[in-house]
């Protein structure tokens, strides 16, 4: 059997967004949504964390992986594409500010640990999301799904987003959609907690929701089948017991 | 040509006390003298045409093309010296090689346009270098379609003329196909000013036939269009 | 004796916690272990993994097979990448391995291509010129130590000739009628020669087509990093052909009586 592969290693003390993202584009629109929980090892030092980082008008991107890795480059693309909207007088594409987020992450593979999901809308493809995994690979995808470690995190959700998938649904059931995915995943997975943060991005605007850590969405435990507690006999007080001589 | 003597035309980056720069006047000369170049952007492509004098015999068909590839899709016809021409091409393919390898996308005209206006302003700048002796014509079609930052364009000798019949035509209106009969055609008419010379008509496109790409016009059209362009000047001529 | 659950079942390794099991307390530290361990390290491993490719000769040219798969570890990540990628009118790149690698190599031929195209004096590149180029890249980037990790298959047809090769990540390279990589060069390859091997002039389209769906259907069967999911690119006189994405027929109910693994009978 080969070795698990070691997909990254955090330099000591190094702060970790070791996460739940996710984004999903719907008929005009993407919603993007992430847990709040960044750790330090097993200690969180922030449980009410901002992962959903604006870097243009209309594009957004999801960070997962090291804090301080995945907030420079997503401090750098910020300025590229303000530089491109200058130069250009019009907001850049969804693709454009993807590609230079996978340039950074792959010409630097050997120092980063970062998983990024860009999205967004642009005038000519409308909603969209990319994927930029490890590696520094770009994916285009319906929805994406990320966080590190990514494996059993992802693992636990890749299924349930895939029966789920949403492709053309409406705003309502993709925001309901990426909601309940992100808490079942955060339900289970240690480096992922505290609230959800949405954004519904589309040609009108960028909406944020938040759904608070004590609100949210409650799945099936189990308890219900393990035996029920046995009816309790409750003596009435009038009947007195016999007196045992 | 008053300026010569008076010592404010040696270098580009003097100017004289009347506002000129006589060093750019100077290398629009060099445009002048040579065959016109012009560009037509119309419904649904870009075609671009260039009447190149053949100063020698002894030249080979087809050489010292004066209309080059810049990327897949974007094309550029220059007048002016020859070389200064292959100068500025080069730089556009770096500048769109660098525009596709930073945004993985293909760079639109007016990216490019304006990176090469910058580059070629630079000459104008300094006591070291020479201005280009080259007017340039660039044409694409882009994600926002055809592109050429006019309706119609024309540099070199015969311009003047070229404008002239550009404007008679209704542009935004004829097909690809249409553009190149009409190309040549004004190409044919403005070389009637020089017709000592020889010259070889040079025509590219960018349309719905050429599968978005940059290429020559396929030889079947460019003999109709070259036929066509010397009935037409036989007709006009009567 | 390290009790912690994270060592549970296989050696220790304090230089690695992936997972941030350990209690803060007893946090592995991740200091160099020798003098050279801080210098520079590139990446030497894949993440993101495509599997086997094939590519076989025929009549009329080259017929090449890939999976949609992108693997990330044993997860099946990304279900509809494309591995085989069209390089100008007469090749087609098929990869394994590494696909940001693989995206960064398609990038480099793309740009290739466009200057081709710019120079427009009537040549273009075929295969062999494609195939010897990525041997020149893939070894000097082995040589840097900073390999591009994928093993390549180069296949394309251009002046009445066909041409089928292989290029890895070490810049090795080697020629032949039928080439398969990464799994498929262990499973695929023995089925393959058997059913090309002697026959590359008269094999037809149809049949070639045959033998690499065959060959698709047993890997499909037996890598757990595949895909039932798949490509094949026909490269002829005609140019280059890239399918739609085809899922592959398997049959799975003879499996139905199967009872336990032996004297079972129930």
């Amino acid at each position: 059997m080969v070795d698990r592969i070691d997909f990254q290693q955090l330099k000591s003390g190094e702060v970790n967004l070791g996460t739940s993202i996710m984004a999903v584009q719907f008929s005009n629109g993407v919603v993007i949504g992430a847990d709040s929980r960044t750790t330090t090892g097993s200690y969180i030092a922030n449980r009410v964390t901002d992962k959903l980082t604006h870097v243009h008008d209309r594009v957004y991107c999801c960070r997962s992986g090291s804090a301080a890795d995945t907030q420079a480059v997503a401090d750098i693309v910020h300025y590229y594409l303000q530089l491109y909207s200058q130069q250009t007088g019009a907001p850049p594409p969804v693709h454009t500010a993807a590609s230079i987020f996978q340039r950074m992450c792959y010409e630097n593979k050997d120092q980063l640990s970062a998983g990024i999901i860009v999205a967004g809308w642009d005038k000519e493809v409308g909603p969209s999301v990319y994927n930029i995994p490890l590696g520094g690979g770009l994916f285009r995808q319906p929805w994406a799904i990320g966080g590190t470690p990514p494996v059993p995190a992802q693992r636990t959700y890749t299924g349930t987003a895939t029966r789920r998938t949403r492709r053309a649904g409406g705003r309502d059931e993709t925001v309901e959609f990426v909601k309940n995915t992100l808490a079942l995943a955060m339900s289970r997975d240690g480096s992922s907690g505290g609230v959800i943060r949405m954004c519904v991005i589309t040609e009108e605007g960028v909406e944020r929701l938040f759904v608070p850590g004590n609100e949210l969405p409650k799945f099936w435990t189990g308890t219900e089948v393990l035996a029920a507690p046995k009816e309790k006999v409750v003596l009435d007080p009038q009947v007195a017991p016999m007196v045992i001589e | 040509m008053t300026s010569i003597g008076t010592g404010y035309d040696l270098s580009a980056s003097t100017y004289s006390p009347d506002g000129r720069i006589f060093q750019v006047e100077y290398a629009n000369k060099a445009v002048e003298n040579s065959g016109t170049a012009i560009g037509l952007k119309v419904k649904d492509g870009v075609v671009l045409a260039v009447e190149k004098l053949v100063h020698s015999k002894l030249l080979v068909p087809g050489a010292n093309r004066r209309i080059q590839t810049v990327d897949r899709h974007i094309g550029l016809a220059t007048a002016g010296l020859p070389a200064d021409g292959r100068t500025v091409a080069n730089r556009a393919r770096d500048e769109a090689a660098g525009y596709r390898d930073f945004y993985r996308s293909p760079p639109t005209l007016k990216t490019i346009a304006d990176r090469i206006g910058h580059f070629v302003q630079m000459y104008t700048l300094y006591s070291s270098v020479r201005p280009f002796g080259i007017s340039t014509i660039l044409g694409a079609v882009d994600k926002d379609g055809p592109a050429l930052g006019y309706h119609g364009a024309a540099v070199g000798k015969g311009r003047q003329l070229a404008k002239t019949e550009l404007e008679k035509l209704k542009l935004s209106e004829l097909t690809a196909r249409e553009a190149v009969i009409e190309a040549a055609r004004i190409i044919y008419l403005v070389h009637e000013d020089a017709k000592e010379k020889e010259f070889e008509l040079e025509m590219s496109w960018i349309g719905p036939e050429t599968n978005g790409l940059h290429v020559a016009v396929p030889k079947d059209l460019f003999d109709e269009a070259e036929a066509k362009a010397k009935e037409a000047l036989v007709s006009g001529l009567e | 004796m390290d009790h912690h659950p994270t060592n549970w079942g296989r050696p220790r390794n304090d230089t690695v916690d992936p997972y941030g099991t350990y209690p803060i307390h007893q946090r592995p530290t991740n200091v160099p272990k020798d003098a050279f361990a801080a210098g520079i390290q590139h990446t030497q491993q894949p993440i993101v993994t495509g599997t086997s490719v094939l590519g076989i000769k025929f009549k009329d040219g080259i017929m090449m097979a890939a999976d949609n798969l992108a693997s990330y570890g044993s997860l099946a990540r990304f279900r509809d990448i494309q591995r085989l990628h069209p390089v100008g009118e007469h090749t087609v790149l098929g990869a394994g391995g590494d696909m940001s690698d693989f995206q960064y190599i398609q990038g480099i031929l793309d740009e290739l291509m466009i200057d081709e195209f710019a120079a427009g004096d009537g040549h273009t590149l075929g295969p062999a010129e494609v195939h010897n180029y990525l041997s020149e890249l893939m070894y000097a980037r082995r040589s840097k130590m900073n390999p591009l990790w994928n093993s390549l298959l180069v296949g394309g047809f251009k002046d009445g000739k066909r041409f089928l090769a292989y290029v890895d990540l070490l810049g090795t390279t080697y020629s032949a009628s039928t080439l398969a990589t990464g799994y498929g060069s262990h499973i695929a390859q023995p089925l393959l020669r058997r059913a090309v091997e002697g026959r590359e002039d008269t094999l037809t389209e149809d049949e070639a087509r045959k033998i690499l769906e065959q060959s698709m259907q047993v890997l499909f069967y037996r890598d757990a990093r595949s895909l039932d999911q798949y490509q094949i690119a026909t490269i002829t006189a005609k140019g280059v052909n890239i399918s739609e994405s085809r899922k592959l027929e398997t049959s799975w109910s003879f499996a139905e009586g199967i009872r336990g693994y032996g004297a079972q009978t129930q």
